[in-house]
């Protein structure tokens, strides 16, 4: 397992159902706020009716020919970027001529989950072509990069609900090779009807607001949204402060089962580790953990477990009931998440959790904590049996 | 770091096996077989490359396909016989990374998945064809069947796909991540996607395919699996990738030295052509799509054609080339120490490139 040199992250991004700004997002979830209902941006004949967590209403697209261009997946991902970048005190003037890097992790926004299409085309009526255009012209790493008219490399990861981690792995390690200088990297998702369909039908779904570790859990919220940090190497970073470090990012399948984490998480273990050699950390140094928590059964047990075994009493909490579970957005939105706590020196209450399950062995916070260390660890797992882990860093400021 | 290429498998329409393939390179030629859609009662034929999954069951039982779809099959063939190709069937796996492209993911199972509650409700919908829909179940299928639980990445980005994947190959091996990358793309037909590429070019897809009338619609539908064992190894069957290279050209264009042979990814999509137009003013180019068709892991067989031209150290004459062509390729030589190029072009000026060497 080679070790890797910390890279700075220099601007965040975010915007899900708990606020349509990063800044947004920490204030609402430190208030203790959520807001799951049942979909409103779509409906089904489906005789249960799941909580979700939309956008509220005022999300602005970050530009106003993107509206029947682009898909959803393609706007959150762009309004993130656009958030981060400005953080990070770039725009795309200023860009230009940099070789700037774009690495995005999505679910649904590679998928033909084009349901309105396909039903006329099953049906008598002509299909829209245009629902397809759209579709042909929406994968979120090359959007990102054609917008801002960037030269280098792009890359749209779809590892299920690891991607966004993925995805800041990946471009890290772009910048530690040289194959760019400035990296856009997260994870962006839309909330949308088949996922909904999906996910009900896999019965890990709660009627209920989601209750991430609790005993009595039922299952998840689906959400929406976009985290995107920006990353740079330390030639044009030159002096500017960085609001984090990436300092080890690991990987590793479970090779189990498609849709359900192994029963001793050896692939999260295998992940941990190589994070953790990575960053040259030892477990005892991480101040907190940003679990993937979504509120299952199976995958809160298995991360409990581990949690146990491999970082015994170290506070964790699951941020999926303020935002819902934003499938390939997660691990973006967790990641910004994640060093905007580490700024703080607070984390969150893990909303949800009342009651622990003897079961998952550990515990998450349950108000707002006060942290001192410098670093934490943030994680995903996904359906294929990925397992993804960050080790983030303390920021400059 | 040179990347050494110990193995390839594959499945497309010239057959299934770098033999195959290297017939076709050999004859020139590959006969398309005929698709059939039904569609509102209407039965419309095309032309089209198919992969064939015969000889699957060597690596697999038929029982333990039951639930595995035609885009994981393909994955999982083409996987197993790569490894064969390398002499890894039996190695130890416990650092072997698996990395796959696909410009559209398992097109037949999102829509069945679609069907499923369409045509029965919502409460109906499948939990299989939903699970088997995300995009990396072909790479969860290929870990789960090695029993691998190195790293595994999945990567959509249409005609990207191929190029921008195996950077990421490059960085897990140069990095040090693990110790072999299996390597592979794919992509499959279906119904949907036919009825969309008629609409979209109507007659331009019906061949016969010309890579190099780059400004004519002349695609021909495709599909297959390729996959490739990658290793640190200085010493390679297949010769070596020395860099991959994303851009995009129209915001700062391609830098090619005069020395560079270049294997194109024109596939008889006018929207890419006027790129390869460019390029092909200036650099000696060859094209193979003819002999697999056009879908955006062809972009996986082009890096197959140059591996196969590195081992023979040799390029290949471009494959029944028809029609008027404003260019013409390279005539068919020896590499020697030339160096070898595959190139990939998106519809807005985007480009992978991938060095080779032997």
């Amino acid at each position: 397992m080679p070790v890797q040199a910390p890279i700075a992250i220099t601007g965040l991004g975010a915007l899900c159902g708990a606020g349509l700004t990063l800044s947004e997002c920490m204030e609402s979830m430190f208030r203790g706020e959520r807001h799951p209902h049942p979909p409103i941006r779509f409906a089904t004949d489906h005789p249960v009716s799941y909580l979700v967590l939309e956008l509220r209403d005022g999300f602005k697209l970050p530009l106003d020919e993107s509206e029947d261009v682009y898909s959803r997946t393609c706007q959150l991902a762009l309004a993130a970027a656009l958030e981060a970048l400005a953080d990070a005190g770039w725009n795309a003037e200023t860009l230009r001529g940099k070789r700037v890097g774009v690495a995005v992790g999505t679910t649904v926004g590679c998928a033909l989950n084009c349901d309105d299409f396909y039903r006329d085309y099953k049906g008598e009526s002509e299909p829209d072509l245009g629902i397809m255009q759209r579709f042909l012209r929406s994968n979120p790493a090359a959007v990102i990069a054609r917008q801002l008219q960037l030269d280098g490399p792009v890359q749209t990861v779809v590892n299920a609900c690891s991607s966004g981690t993925d995805a800041i792995g990946i471009g890290a390690s772009w910048l530690r090779t040289g194959a760019c200088d400035i990296v856009i990297a997260g994870g962006a998702d839309e909330l949308l009807r088949v996922t909904y369909a999906g996910f009900s039908s896999l019965m890990i779904t709660d009627t209920e607001p989601c209750r991430p570790f609790d005993i009595s859990r039922k299952g998840l919220n689906l959400g929406e949204g976009a985290g995107i940090l920006v990353l740079e190497s330390d030639n044009v970073r030159r002096d500017k402060k960085a609001q984090g470090y990436l300092l080890g990012y690991g990987s590793a399948c479970d090779a189990y089962h498609l849709t359900a984490p192994h029963p001793d998480g050896v692939g999260l273990k295998l992940a941990m580790h190589e994070a953790f050699t990575a960053a040259q950390v030892a477990p005892a140094d991480i101040t907190f953990v940003n679990t993937h928590g979504t509120g299952t059964p199976d995958n809160d047990r298995v991360e409990g477990r581990v949690l146990s075994e491999v970082l015994p009493g170290v506070p964790f909490l699951s941020t999926k009931g303020y935002t819902g579970h934003t499938l390939g957005a997660a691990g973006g939105l967790e990641a910004a998440f994640t060093v905007a706590s580490l700024q703080r020196g607070e984390i969150s209450s893990s909303i949800g959790f009342a009651n622990p399950d003897p079961a998952v062995i550990s515990t998450p916070v349950t108000q707002n904590t006060r942290i001192d260390g410098k670093i934490a660890l943030s994680e995903s797992l996904a359906f294929g049996g990925n397992n993804a882990v960050l080790i983030l860093g303390k920021g400059d400021h | 770091m040179r990347i050494g290429i110990q193995g390839i498998g594959l499945t497309g329409g010239f057959g299934s096996s770098v033999d195959s393939l290297h017939a076709a390179l050999c004859s020139g030629t590959v006969v398309t077989q005929q698709g059939r859609v039904e569609h509102n009662g209407l039965i419309d034929t095309f032309p089209a490359y198919q992969a064939s999954l015969d000889g699957l069951d060597e690596f697999i039982p038929k029982r333990a396909l039951r639930r595995i779809d035609h885009c994981s099959r393909m994955t999982l063939f083409a996987a197993h016989l790569a490894l064969k190709d390398a002499g890894m069937a039996e190695a130890d796996r416990s650092r072997l990374g698996v990395i796959i492209a696909s410009g559209y993911g398992p097109l037949k199972t999102t829509f069945d998945f679609l069907d499923s509650y369409l045509d029965f409700g919502y409460a109906c919908s499948s939990p299989t064809h939903f699970s088997n829909s995300v995009h990396n179940a072909a790479a969860a299928h290929v870990s789960m069947q090695l029993k691998t639980t190195a790293p595994s990445l999945t990567v959509t980005q249409f005609e990207m796909s191929v190029p921008s994947a195996l950077l990421t190959a490059r960085q897990w091996l140069t990095e040090g991540r693990v110790d072999q990358v299996l390597f592979g793309a794919v992509d499959e037909q279906c119904d949907v996607l036919r009825y969309c590429r008629q609409q979209f070019f109507g007659d331009g897809e019906q061949g016969p395919l010309q890579p190099f009338a780059f400004d004519t619609q002349s695609a021909v539908v495709g599909e297959g699996a390729v996959f490739f064992l990658l290793t640190r190894d200085e010493t390679a069957i297949y010769g070596h990738i020395d860099e991959v290279k994303l851009g995009n050209h129209a915001v700062s264009p391609i830098k090619i030295s005069q020395d560079e042979s270049l294997i194109i990814g024109a596939d008889g999509h006018k929207e890419c052509g006027q790129w390869y137009a460019q390029v092909a003013k200036k650099h000696a180019t060859s094209a193979y799509t003819p002999l697999y068709g056009s879908f955006p892991a062809a972009a996986g067989f082009d890096l197959a054609v140059a591996a196969l031209s590195m081992r023979e150290n040799r390029l290949f004459v471009s494959p029944e080339l028809t029609g008027a062509m404003p260019l013409t390729p390279t005539e068919p030589h020896p590499l020697d120490d030339a160096k070898l190029a595959s190139l990939k072009f998106g519809k807005s000026g985007e480009y992978g490139l991938i060095r080779m060497s032997r």
